[in-house]
């Protein structure tokens, strides 16, 4: 009776405290200053949050970006790629290229370990190759990897991958590749296996808790080969709604979420109280958005009809009203300010008066006088496609306004992801895409514009077809010298922008905002983004979220 | 009464809309994006710095260009197989009332989304899809009523003095079955007009640029907590057309239906 009052006054003394912590830490938290300079610590929690919840973490099967975000925190690849996008070793203590350029060779840091005390040889990286060249494992990524000829680990320290031929983004496919364990996944079934909801890697982070449809909960990997990051505990919220996501975000529930430009440049700077809390980073993002013509159709066939249409596009009408000005105009595919982006190069400029020319040399006069061209008595219209992606929809909207201006009827349709690929993209079935490809930090683009890639399933469902490119890429491929190699790319990139089977309509910012509370960031941010040293941000004591009833609860 | 009036103001602000409107509902205005409700802009600018307010006016007029020509349809069907399966009854009866139960059976949303998968979705489509997944109720209607009417003295009457069946069906059972017809039609508007909303909110309706409340409202959603007006009004518009309706449809069964009218 006596131990019940006593902790009956305990938990009311408690539970009084919490409230009154609670009830001032507010108003203190806001006029924290969290601007001050703090020195770096270890300690605290990070939450974010992501749209979608990953279907398992070993990211050669899942495959998604929801997955690659999570499991990237939790398994070392044998290289990566630093601050200024220069390769460097991960796992690799070093790797040495041989002087026939088709073997590496790489050497493994000393005294690596798994998050379970088990060592980390070079048994593991081969293991992983062949499960990823399984076909068994279905891979995404497999066909980087099936290039290799013969595999091998002499000893436990060293691996060596042959090809048949020399592969330049041989290096590249490396920092890609998520080593995972032989010791837990040998005899398991990949698609199957419990691994893949509790994984155990050897980065810095572990996985302590993964609540379905909530929240997966990481922490620090005590026996990290890299070292030890600086904050204790990553949460990644599940919330399936980008709104959802910002009201967490302004209710301080989760400390970083990428934004749109509208959010970005209206919404946030417009509330003071935010700002004060939020701090923004914009960095050239990943991507570019472009309008891709089937070149099987008729008349995209011509290439006056394509110049044309690139002429009469304002593209930095679709980057003020889509992106907010939060975009570039971009003439190659490459990231600009990057080696292989052609700085001679210069975009297709807005001119009415060329598109007009060119689409009468092309055969196209309006006749009936009803401001749409005809050739052969059939008017010039076509349906653009595209997926429900609200950037996406308004740049078609603005593409249809523009090519009404010169006499081409446009529709447009709006089509959900999963049958946008499958009736249309895989059967060819359309006339124009308005799409986005992702800028790889390799130049090889040979999935993307090579001619043998067009069967339904693969990337070039353009169906782009030219000898010069076809012969460029196959080059770019072979060469391992990064001059030449650039110069290959800079020609590739012209001939594509001359031949302009797509239009480029704008690369995007990649638009974040994390909280000020996360110290350590990169400003402005570097080529490689502001998460390449996740691991050394911080979170001062002073700043950290007051987590008492929770963590105490969430721990008993 | 007070559904008539929000009916007939909303028809003739749709109808004037070319005329009432302060600007083209597509014209784009990359400068004027995303703008507050001002004395230039009524209800705001969306996300391409398209007027709301015009954009609402023409939008109304498909959502309400939908609502009737989906009922229509709707009716026109129901009218001919319940009359077919009230008159004649037997084995035809049977068949058609099945056939009401199977397509009953199945919720009819997801019935109209799954059709519009198939289908390039244009604004003459999704008339069509909600008019042909929602004539069941009529069909029913009608049915009774001729099964009721069959039996009733003047019918009887007329079929003795040696009328065939058109004449019956068309000057007696029909003229007499049009109130709880007319009545259901009415509400049945509701129903699409939402109907039509829904789709547009889900991107399967009247696609760009075209304007519809559903469209208007899904532009809204992503900016909720900056962009109210781009939520509120579209919203605000559904609500108030399709409570019209209802209480238009009510109105007329107090003021038709003379069972009613003793309460």
């Amino acid at each position: 009776m006596n131990n019940l009052n006593v902790s009956l006054v305990k938990n009311t003394l408690y539970f009084i405290c919490a409230i009154f912590i609670a009830s001032c830490g507010k108003p203190n938290k806001d006029s924290s200053d969290y601007n001050k300079v703090y020195p770096s610590q270890t300690g605290g929690m990070l939450i974010d949050a992501t749209i979608g919840e990953p279907s398992g973490l070993i990211y050669m099967v899942a495959g998604e970006s929801a997955a690659a975000a999570i499991s990237g925190n939790i398994f070392n690849k044998l290289l990566k790629y630093d601050k200024n996008l220069d390769l460097e070793g991960e796992l690799a203590e070093s790797w040495i290229i041989s002087p026939d350029q088709k073997t590496i060779t790489f050497k493994l840091k000393p005294n690596l370990k798994w998050a379970d005390g088990k060592a980390l040889t070079s048994d593991d990286v081969l293991f992983t190759w062949k499960l990823v060249t399984d076909e068994k494992t279905r891979s995404p990524y497999a066909s980087d990897y099936q290039l290799v000829k013969n595999a091998v680990a002499p000893d436990t320290q060293t691996f060596s991958v042959t090809y048949e031929k020399a592969y330049a983004p041989a290096l590249d496919s490396w920092s890609g590749l998520q080593i995972l364990p032989k010791h837990l996944l040998e005899k398991q079934d990949i698609h199957t296996t419990t691994f893949a909801r509790h994984p155990v890697g050897s980065h810095y982070y572990k996985l302590d808790s993964w609540t379905h449809g909530e929240n997966l909960k990481l922490s620090r990997n005590p026996t990290s080969v890299m070292g030890q990051a600086k904050i204790d505990k990553l949460v990644t919220r599940i919330i399936p709604d980008n709104s959802a996501q910002f009201l967490e975000l302004m209710a301080d529930n989760i400390d970083s979420m990428g934004l749109d430009p509208i959010k970005y440049s209206r919404i946030i700077p417009a509330r003071p109280e935010l700002q004060k809390k939020l701090a923004l980073y914009k960095e050239l993002g990943n991507s570019y958005t472009y309008m891709g013509f089937n070149l099987k159709h008729k008349p995209f066939d011509d290439v006056r009809v394509r110049k044309a249409i690139n002429y009469a596009i304002d593209k930095q009408e679709i980057i003020d009203g889509v992106y907010l000005g939060l975009g570039i105009n971009i003439a190659s595919p490459y990231k600009p300010g990057t080696r292989w982006s052609n700085p001679e190069l210069k975009p297709y400029e807005y001119d009415v008066k060329k598109a007009k020319a060119l689409l009468k040399e092309a055969g196209f006069v309006d006749l009936d006088g009803d401001g749409i061209l005809e050739r052969d008595g059939k008017p010039f219209a076509f349906e653009i496609i595209t997926n429900q992606n609200k950037e996406r929809e308004k740049s078609a909207v603005l593409i249809q306004r523009r090519l009404k201006d010169v006499g081409i009827d446009v529709k447009i349709r709006a089509i959900e992801w999963a049958s946008f690929i499958s009736r249309f993209i895989k059967t060819g079935d359309f006339d124009v895409v308005v799409l986005g490809w992702g800028l790889g930090l390799d130049p090889d683009q040979f999935n993307i514009w090579h001619s043998s890639q067009n069967q339904p399933g693969q990337f070039n469902f353009i169906h782009y077809n030219n000898p010069k490119i076809d012969a460029l890429l196959e080059q770019g491929r072979l060469e391992l010298n990064p001059d030449k190699r650039m110069k290959i790319y800079h020609e590739f990139a012209k001939v594509l922008l001359e031949d302009s089977p797509i239009v480029y309509l704008s690369a995007g910012y990649g638009l974040t905002a994390i909280h000020k509370r996360v110290k350590g960031i990169d400003t402005p941010a570097p080529p490689a983004g502001i998460g390449y040293n996740s691991h050394d941000w911080y979170i001062p004591e002073q700043l950290r979220r007051i987590e008492i009833g929770r963590n105490e609860i969430a721990e008993k | 009464m007070v559904g008539f009036i929000i009916i007939v103001s909303v028809f003739i602000l749709a109808m004037l809309a070319p005329l009432i409107s302060p600007y083209d509902p597509n014209n784009i205005d990359v400068k004027a994006i995303l703008l507050q409700p001002s004395w230039q802009h009524w209800m705001g600018t969306d996300g391409l710095g398209r007027d709301v307010l015009s954009r609402m006016l023409y939008g109304g007029r498909i959502s309400l260009l939908v609502g009737l020509v989906a009922v229509g349809i709707a009716t026109a069907i129901g009218i001919v197989l319940g009359a077919i399966s009230g008159y004649y009854r037997g084995w035809v009866d049977t068949l058609i009332m099945r056939l009401v139960d199977v397509m009953l059976s199945i919720p009819s949303f997801f019935l109209i989304l799954a059709v519009i998968a198939f289908l390039t979705p244009s604004i003459w489509n999704i008339m069509i899809v909600i008019g042909l997944t929602s004539w069941m109720g009529v069909t029913r209607l009608v049915r009774a009523e001729f099964l009721s009417l069959s039996s009733r003295e003047f019918v009887m009457a007329s079929r003795t003095l040696g009328a065939k069946d058109a004449r019956l069906i068309f000057t007696h059972l029909l003229p007499n079955s049009l109130t709880p017809i007319i009545v259901s039609a009415v509400l049945g508007v509701a129903g699409a007009v939402l109907m039509e909303s829904g789709l547009s909110f889900l991107g399967l309706g009247v696609q760009a640029p075209q304007a519809s409340w559903g469209n208007i409202l899904t532009d809204g959603k992503e900016y909720i907590q900056f962009a109210w007006w781009l939520s509120l009004f579209p919203g605000l518009a559904i609500l108030i057309t399709v409570l019209g309706y209802n209480l238009l449809g009510e109105g007329l069964r107090d003021a038709l239906d003379p069972r009613s009218n003793n309460k």
